[in-house]
């Protein structure tokens, strides 16, 4: 399975490295956002600095279902997703493969955006460890679900309306715990605060991996 | 005591409108299929003729 | 042997059995809902603290209850039980659809009914209380099945899906439960006084709040077992339906004057359409059809 899956990675990785789809558009989307939010909040820095972490996240949110479409649109094309199937590769390495390069993208984009939130918001970072964790964290159960829902929905015309419809609700503990901790990393938070929102993240990190692993197959079959 | 009885005339009402819609989808399938049974036993009926 | 007929499969009629344990539901439903709400609004007396307002109690967790644990409990186990191999039927597939659909309908009430008990009580109509938070995005994840089951696919297919929908949403309903219960409580300030709407109950007012439960859990059963038919109706009938749609437009049009052709129906879609098109001259127009 483990070989499977760093092949998957391989795959989507060298795919994305390839086309710079990622890079090129997702990120910007994820920046527009952040200015968008600027806009909205008005040209004083300081409600934009107390609502950074959300903003940040909600951000994170919108860019991953464009990621987990660009994931699952790679395979649409040419009768892949067939040869997926017929491969024999093993589908939970499948699964794990897609979300570890939806997850090493999303990172990337939230590095950038992280710093957009510094120096757009004037947000203050006290404990940076405790944010990257989080993100590390929250971006796995978004890479995980949102892997699944693209599965789901992979044969579907109405896919792209549908998706977003659909991961976003499951993910709203995502935005809550991550940007609880974010919150609490700041400047003016109390960083413990964060260590039980850690936790629920690791929890839905976990389950949704777990049912991945186990349902992707099936899924697969039936798409 | 308006609060009580606009909570109660909303969520009874919702559930009635439902009912009646239930009601109303189910007796236009139920006409469907009378039709469709009619048809085919119509179409039936010309296999056995000529 | 005729395509229609070999692609209509006729439903099977509802046994008078299941015909009349929905209507006998129904009818204690109708009647328990009726004596509940007599009680509810005349017979019990108000609160001390809450006044009038705590009439709300004996419909708001009733329904709430119906929605969140009875409705959705159902489809998530009905749908778990679809995907298992031993136990797959399309039986459970329908009944996990017809447990979302009046579910839905029984969220939508919850949320209303509370919002209307926490505008006297907190002052608002909406508060991002944990509850009310929670429930609706249960509302969401329910819509998102039935946006997914609008899709068009093959039974089978459709059911799969939307059986693994069920699943990753029922898996994540204690996480959500969990987060905004935390974010309403570990939150750094102080949450002002927020009352809770469960008030003490005694005496009569227990009664009657658990003729409620029995009466909206009465109305839920109804609503399945009708909800549960149209779903097999609608399956059974199929592409079927669409046919006989057209061919009842048709009927309705008929001049039963023109000649073994078919001219200038409307319908050129195919074969099985064109045969019926005037009933009273089926026999040459299906003979030229075959």
């Amino acid at each position: 399975m483990w070989r499977d899956t760093l092949l998957m990675v391989g795959k989507d990785l060298r795919i994305e490295a390839r086309s710079r789809v990622a890079l090129s558009q997702v990120a910007p989307f994820g920046v527009i956002a952040l200015v968008l939010f600027a806009f909205a909040l008005g040209p004083d820095r300081s409600p934009m600095a107390k609502a950074a972490p959300g903003l940040f996240w909600v951000a994170v949110l919108f860019s991953s279902v464009l990621a987990i479409q660009r994931s699952v649109s790679v395979e649409s094309v040419d009768g892949a997703r067939d040869g997926l199937r017929l491969s024999g590769l093993d589908p939970a390495g499948v699964f794990l493969g897609k979300t570890a390069a939806v997850a090493v993208q999303l990172l990337i984009l939230e590095a950038i955006l992280g710093v957009g939130v510094v120096l757009l918001y004037g947000a203050r970072m006290n404990s940076v460890w405790l944010a990257v964790v989080a993100c590390i964290a929250g971006t796995i159960g978004l890479a995980a679900a949102g892997t699944l829902y693209g599965a789901l929905s992979a044969g579907m015309r109405v896919r792209e309306t549908l998706l977003p419809f659909l991961l976003l609700p499951v993910v709203a503990p995502v935005l809550l715990a991550g940007t609880r901790i974010w919150q609490s990393a700041l400047a003016g938070g109390i960083p413990s605060q964060g260590t039980p929102w850690v936790r629920l993240l690791i929890v839905f990190d976990a389950v949704y991996l777990a049912l991945g692993v186990v349902v992707f197959g099936p899924i697969q079959e039936s798409a | 005591m308006n609060y009580v009885i606009a909570g109660y005339s909303i969520v009874l009402g919702l559930l009635f409108l439902y009912t009646v819609q239930l009601i109303w989808r189910r007796r236009r399938l139920h006409r469907l299929v009378a039709l469709a049974q009619s048809d085919a036993a119509a179409e039936r009926r010309d296999e056995d003729g000529p | 042997m005729s395509p229609q007929s070999a692609k209509a499969q006729f439903p099977k009629a509802q046994s008078p059995k299941a015909l009349w344990t929905t209507r006998i539901i129904g009818m204690a439903a109708v009647v328990s809902v009726a004596f509940t709400v007599w009680l509810g609004l005349w017979i019990t007396p108000p609160d001390k603290t809450q006044g009038d307002l705590v009439r709300l109690v004996y419909l708001h967790p009733a329904v709430a209850w119906v929605a969140l644990y009875l409705a959705f409990g159902l489809a998530a186990v009905a749908s778990l039980l679809y995907l298992w191999p031993r136990t797959r039927s399309l039986f459970w597939d329908r009944l996990a659809a017809a447990a979302v659909e009046v579910g839905v309908v029984f969220n939508v009430c919850t949320l209303i009914s509370g919002s209307i008990w926490g505008r006297p009580t907190w002052g608002v109509y909406w508060t991002w209380d944990a509850r009310l938070t929670s429930t609706a995005l249960l509302l969401i994840l329910f819509l998102g099945y039935m946006a997914l089951r609008r899709v068009p696919a093959d039974p089978e297919v459709r059911a799969k899906r939307c059986a693994f929908a069920a699943l990753f949403a029922a898996v994540d309903v204690p996480i959500v439960h969990f987060s905004v219960l935390w974010w309403k409580t570990l939150h750094q300030g102080a949450t002002v006084l927020n009352p809770d709407l469960s008030p003490q109950i005694h005496g009569s007012m227990a009664w009657t709040l658990l003729l409620g439960f029995v009466a909206l859990t009465l109305v839920f059963l109804w609503m399945l077992l009708v909800r549960y038919r149209i779903g097999y109706l609608q399956d059974q009938l199929g592409t079927g339906e669409l046919d006989t749609a057209i061919r009842q437009r048709q009927a309705e049009g008929v001049v039963p004057a023109a000649g073994s052709e078919a001219p200038g129906t409307p319908v050129s879609v195919g074969s099985p359409l064109a045969s019926v098109a005037q009933p009273v001259e089926a026999a040459p127009v299906s003979g030229v059809i075959r």
